[in-house]
């Protein structure tokens, strides 16, 4: 047995931490967000040369076949940096997808992906049907897509859409330019400062080599992408959980009250050791939840949704708790604390909240 | 990363998984099962039977006749024992003085007391707390004063020590005594041996909440105690309670009986169609599993030879708030029957209790566990422990 990380793995942590620090500050992302762009063309491109846009896809693809692993380390390192760019939309939920298919023409768009040429959407959510990804009211009966999809992430920026839908009752999943005839988008902004967008396709056009898989198959993609998307925002949200920590403990440190720093509080000292214990457990159940996605072991959506559902809830507490302990400056929006606040909420409320993975644990 | 054990540790968890089926006392075993309480007499069959195979040295160097087992094989001993509802192994003996001995006493003491240690000859108690020196350990105030008569050193022993666990069925106590009072408290502390049956020594129940009587008030007045019972130097005591105290944090996470629990409480609960507690089991489940492998992340330091940190803290916090959840939700799921008082004049008493079997059972360990969280340094003094050593304010 050996729960830490090898050589290789450490050195990809601190690439990236060092990337961030160097490339990504807190400023730097308050001028992306703030900019009319909803991320940074010329960071995509950095993310490229870096090799990281190609990290999780196979060789045959002309990825670097990376697996869970990998990608938690750098969704953990995001999720401190608060990194916005649409890793997540294009590499996780619409590159791999690609990746795991049979789709003729995958590997094209992986290169484009991997060279930073491109952004894809997933488009996987409807208003009605809450977290059930694996029915839709979206039809494809007779070649033609009709309905309309909910928080694509990305999804106004992307070039290509990939849809989930009905057709003649059975699942499918298909592919199309978002510039297609019947397409129209309307985008907002997310709390964490993404953007998503609502996708209605009225009468689209398309024929049969749009399908990426139907049936089975098509099931066992979506259930599988969503399961590794889920990892690696819990691996974000763990990231966020130490730097919650890390980051109060810094402020009270130097922050001081009635003629001492107030880190010399018991009460504040509780409750940021609260903060730390809570920041290991949860990074104790993505290890186990890795390692059982990387074994594609019968128990990894059991295991992504034990740490989805402990981050759902002890992420929020941690980021409240870091938010109070700053005082007035956790409220400001100038100060980073209270934006960890926000990426906890968005990422709970992706693809099944706590209360939602707790009920599917089991 | 590799979260499985090594083939080495897997053929172990089957040697004890063999001797758990087959020399673990079964007369214990059917009591532990149907969650009967054990007499004295079930507890030394059970140490006795782990002294026959030689595993009740666990934790000990094998030159002083220990098993020499590595980190990994304590955690699996320890899980396994758990999760087949074991008595936890009593410490006082194995887990704190016998260390203390080998450590820092003399030949004499080592050949004098380890082997009645290894073969259960001799029950030990531990006499730390006081009534005024509960957290505050080094405040303790039992005094021991060095004697000389017809050429024999003695101490006489004044004081009194408290939440004394079973010492009603110990042979010997170790004891924190203050030789010294004019340096600071920590100083002038003594590490003193002391046999039950000397004159001067009285044993006072206390009776917990849960009605059951497991720890005690030890008196002791003018109490001689050889000076050959001294380990190590005079003074020198508080080092030697540091040292056991670390000793005691082993596997205080309690994971393989926490499993057993809740795989028991899922059992339960499937049978009675109650969102609420399945969403509350399905809770516990997760954070269990997340102590669990922050035990392995420990353990895997260690095993690559990392140092154990304040980290164990972490484990003894969120352990210790496991069982008592665990034992909590076994109240919830008795209902109305949590109604049923499990002490002396309670519920054992009657010929047919009332309700479910599980419900006395539950309330027992509800009330019986809240010391979980106040014993081996309470949790609160965890805390203070990783704020300085972690946090570092």
């Amino acid at each position: 047995m050996n729960l830490n990380y090898n050589e290789e793995q450490t050195m990809l942590r601190e690439q990236i931490q060092k990337f961030c620090e160097s490339e990504y500050d807190f400023y730097k992302r308050e001028d992306i967000v703030k900019s009319s762009a909803d991320y940074d063309e010329n960071v995509w491109k950095l993310f490229a040369e870096q090799g990281w846009l190609s990290m999780p896809f196979s060789e045959q693809s002309g990825g670097l076949g990376f697996g869970p692993i990998e990608l938690s380390i750098l969704f953990e390192e995001f999720g401190k940096a608060l990194v916005i760019e649409p890793y997540l939309s294009t590499v996780v939920l619409s590159g791999t997808l690609l990746d795991n298919s049979t789709y003729k023409d995958r590997k094209e768009i992986i290169e484009r992906i991997c060279n930073g040429d491109i952004q894809v959407s997933l488009a996987y959510a409807e208003a009605e049907k809450g977290y059930d990804y694996l029915s839709s009211n979206t039809t494809f009966d007779n070649n033609i897509l009709n309905g309309t999809k909910t928080l694509v992430l990305n999804g106004a920026n992307a070039e290509k859409l990939i849809v989930t839908c009905v057709k003649d009752d059975i699942f499918n999943i298909v592919i199309l330019d978002s510039k297609t005839e019947g397409v129209s988008i309307n985008s907002f902004s997310t709390v964490d400062g993404q953007s998503c967008a609502e996708i209605s396709f009225e009468n689209v056009k398309l024929d049969e080599t749009s399908v990426i898989s139907s049936g089975e198959n098509a099931i066992d993609l979506i259930k599988q992408t969503i399961n590794l998307a889920t990892l690696c925002v819990s691996a974000e949200a763990v990231g966020c959980m130490e730097s919650c920590y890390t980051k109060t403990l810094e402020y009270t440190k130097g922050r001081e009250q009635f003629g001492q720093p107030i880190s010399s509080f018991q009460v504040l000292q509780h409750r940021m050791v609260d903060m730390f214990i809570e920041s290991e457990l949860a990074k104790s159940l993505l290890i186990k939840a890795m390692l059982e996605v990387n074994n594609r072991s019968d128990d990894m959506y059991k295991h992504v949704s034990a740490l989805k559902s402990y981050i759902g809830k002890s992420g929020k507490v941690s980021a409240k708790e870091a938010v109070q302990l700053h005082g007035g400056m956790g409220v400001s929006e100038e100060m980073m604390i209270g934006h960890y606040l926000k990426k906890m909420v968005s990422i709970d409320a992706l693809f099944g909240n706590a209360d939602y993975h707790l009920n599917s644990f089991s | 990363m590799d979260i499985n054990f090594s083939k080495e540790d897997s053929a172990f968890r089957d040697e004890v998984r063999d001797w758990l089926s087959n020399d673990y006392p079964k007369h214990v075993k059917e009591k532990t099962d149907n969650g009967i309480t054990i007499t004295k007499e079930d507890l030394v069959d059970f140490h006795k039977a782990l002294s026959k195979k030689g595993w009740m040295g666990y934790n000990w160097p094998v030159e002083y006749g220990g098993t020499g087992w590595s980190a990994s094989k304590l955690y699996i001993f320890n899980k396994e024992l758990g999760l087949a509802g074991c008595p936890p192994i009593l410490p006082f003996g194995v887990g704190m003085v016998g260390p203390v001995i080998y450590t820092f006493g003399n030949e004499e003491q080592k050949e004098r007391f380890l082997p009645d240690i290894l073969n259960f000859n001799t029950w030990w108690c531990q006499g730390y707390s006081e009534p005024g020196s509960g957290s505050d350990l080094a405040s303790l105030k039992t005094k021991a004063v060095l004697r000389n008569d017809l050429d024999e050193d003695y101490y006489v022993v004044n004081g009194s020590k408290t939440w004394t666990t079973l010492a009603q069925n110990a042979d010997w106590i170790f004891c924190l005594v203050r030789t010294d009072n004019s340096g600071i408290k920590q100083e002038g502390i003594s590490f003193l041996l002391i046999d039950m049956k000397s004159p001067g020594i009285e044993v006072k129940p206390i009776i917990t909440i849960d009605g059951d009587h497991e720890v005690n008030s030890v008196f002791l007045t003018d109490v001689k105690v050889p000076a050959k019972n001294l380990i190590g130097e005079e003074g020198k005591g508080w080092t030697y309670a540091k040292f056991l105290l670390a000793h005691e944090r082993f596997g205080i996470a309690g994971v393989g009986a926490s499993m057993r629990q809740l795989n028991r409480l899922k059992d339960i609960i499937s049978k009675l169609d109650n969102p609420d507690l399945k969403r509350k089991v399905n809770d516990l489940e997760v954070a269990l599993s997340a102590i669990e492998i922050t035990e392995l992340r420990l353990l895997s330091a260690l095993e690559n030879g990392g140092h154990p940190g304040a980290e164990s803290s972490i484990l003894k916090i969120k352990g210790t708030e496991m069982q008592q959840a665990l034992s909590e939700l076994f109240v919830e799921a008795s209902g109305e029957y949590a109604l049923m008082y499990p002490g002396p004049k309670g519920y054992e008493n009657n010929d047919k209790p009332a309700g479910p079997d599980y419900a006395a059972e539950g309330l027992s360990g509800f009330l019986n566990l809240r010391k979980t969280s106040i014993y081996g340094g309470s949790n609160e003094i965890q805390k203070n422990i990783l704020s300085k050593f972690v946090l570092g304010v």
